[in-house]
């Protein structure tokens, strides 16, 4: 019986453990995209819609979801070349443009809820788009002029008032 | 010459104009009923968490009137229709945010309004009944903020949406309501109904009845009052006229936070929802369920929930002994303390946490 020292021993674990490393690191990119095939198109674009909409910093996440769509097996209900339309609007940079392609190619209004009809919501009422949600929130328009500073005045009067009359009753 | 002054006898002044109006009113609506004493150590802000959650819900009630003017409850058209209330309708932002802010209130009041009942063991015999209709109408406080963060039909609403459907499904037959086939209308509808008519009629009966039972058995005894004043007698009492006094000032003080909060912080409101994904967190009154279903699965929000409530009801039985001190109940004063850090433990960790998944898609 061959008796390893301990230092081959060790050196024997590092190759084993390297060799681990390398080998994950190799198959890891395959790995991860196995299967995506497998996950309908559909989904694939109301997935990259929702980052767009709740987690715009993460461009590469929705990216990788678009083109993902593009290459689902599944296709029912997505119009791919709307898709492929985003593609290229995300990689100019026009997130407003792409969210608007992608609503578009699941046949949704734009800043409508996208869902599935048969499930939470009532069929899509078959009428022209109204304005999108989402445009008329971007003219949000704020408490102005005098309402504002109004209400914090009134509320601290409030607030100052109350407590001078806890005070006097006590 | 009337009456009233033929029947003053010699040398009573005239009473004055307010004083009549008093009289008049006292004489019609027994008015004077409310002066009935209560103990001293009632007139201050931990005694008053209670009535301060009522006002809290009467103010949501104010407020959400106003809100049901504009809402469509329809899944099609909410989203825009809150939107609307926030950019188009006239002190839209303004009622949308102090009804935003009036449920945070309400949360926290009622919560600590329950931690002073159990701290001071105002749940004891033979408070036991109202403890549990106390426990009652925090659960419809808790249904009535979970519908409302349904309501605004954003992403984070939907998602909390399809959870409630995923827990609706496994209490089997139980959670037949929470099916989104049920009735033929939507989900979102239905809990609309819910969140404007059936928890406000059954928290406003809940209320009726706890303050009935207030009456009945007289304010909880402080267990705070010092030896040398329980020894120089009984306890001063004030009417609660007072009391009603202090509390009108102390919400003069909560309108005046609320209108600040609501003026200078208006809530968000998120995108518009899409079904089948998972990529927002709950809002931190609901947080501390968050890693639980992480550990447990879906299943984990629903035991959870469960546990606390039942948790709480079991407080009378489990606290039975007569000491009402905090010092002489240490063991479930201990108890309940790791609850109370677990779940703002819980809270913070779900905060810094990443989104997680958890409904298939």
């Amino acid at each position: 019986m061959i008796r390893r020292s301990r230092a081959q021993q060790l050196g024997l674990l590092g190759g084993l453990v390297g060799a681990f490393l390398a080998a994950a690191a190799v198959t890891a990119p395959a790995l991860a995209d196995e299967g995506e095939e497998a996950v309908p198109a559909r989904t694939q674009v109301q997935t990259a819609v929702a980052i767009l909409r709740t987690q715009p910093e993460q461009l590469e996440l929705a990216a990788d979801r678009i083109n993902d769509a593009t290459e689902a097996d599944d296709k029912d209900g997505v119009d791919i070349d709307r898709v492929e339309q985003a593609k290229k609007t995300l990689e100019a940079g026009d997130m407003a443009k792409t969210e608007l392609l992608l609503e578009q190619a699941l046949g949704g209004c734009p800043g409508e809820p996208i869902a599935n009809p048969t499930k939470i919501r009532a069929t899509r009422p078959q009428q022209p788009c109204p304005t999108p949600a989402h445009e008329l929130a971007l003219g949000r328009v704020p408490l102005g002029g005098a309402a504002k500073p109004a209400l914090v005045a009134i509320g601290a009067v409030l607030v100052v008032g109350g407590l001078v009359l806890t005070r006097s009753i006590r | 010459m009337s009456d009233t002054t033929l029947d003053r006898p010699a040398g009573v002044p005239p009473a004055s104009g307010r004083r009549r109006l008093w009289d008049a009113l006292d004489e019609r609506l027994g008015l004077k009923g409310l002066q009935y004493p209560i103990p001293a150590h009632a007139n201050t802000l931990a005694y008053s968490l209670g009535g301060l959650s009522l006002l809290s819900f009467v103010l949501l009630v104010a407020t959400g009137i106003f809100l049901t003017q504009y809402y469509n409850p329809d899944p099609a058209a909410a989203h825009a229709s809150v939107r609307r209330i926030i950019t188009g309708v006239t002190g839209g932002d303004f009622i949308r945010a102090f009804h935003y802010w009036a449920s945070m209130a309400m949360i926290v009041l009622v919560g600590l309004h329950l931690l002073r009942v159990f701290v001071s063991a105002s749940f004891k015999r033979p408070r036991e009944g109202n403890w549990v209709i106390g426990v009652a109408l925090a659960a419809i406080t808790a249904g009535l903020f979970f519908t409302g963060s349904v309501l605004k039909w954003d992403q984070e609403s939907l998602e909390a949406l399809e959870h409630n459907i995923e827990v609706g499904k496994l209490l089997g037959r139980f959670g037949f309501w929470f099916s989104d086939t049920f009735g033929g209308i939507a989900l979102l509808t239905r809990l609309y109904v819910v969140h404007i008519s059936v928890l406000p009629a059954l928290f406003t009966l809940a209320v009726v009845a706890h303050l009935l039972l207030v009456k009945r058995h007289g304010m909880a005894p402080s267990p705070f009052r010092r030896d040398t004043a329980k020894d120089s007698g009984p306890e001063p009492t004030r009417p609660f006229t007072r009391h009603l006094a202090e509390l009108g000032a102390l919400g003069l003080v909560l309108v005046g936070v609320l209108t600040l909060l609501a003026a200078l912080l208006p809530p968000g409101h998120g995108p518009a929802p899409i079904e089948g994904i998972e990529v927002t967190k709950p809002p931190w009154p609901l947080l501390w369920v968050y890693p639980v279903e992480d550990w447990l699965g879906l299943s984990g929000i629903l035991w959870a929930t469960l546990a606390i409530f039942a948790a709480l009801l079991l407080v009378p039985l489990v606290d039975r002994s007569p000491e009402r001190h905090p010092r002489r109940r240490l063991a479930v004063m201990i108890g309940a303390g790791l609850v109370v850090v677990a779940i703002i433990g819980l809270i913070i960790f779900a905060a810094i946490q990443p989104v997680v998944s958890h409904i298939e898609m």
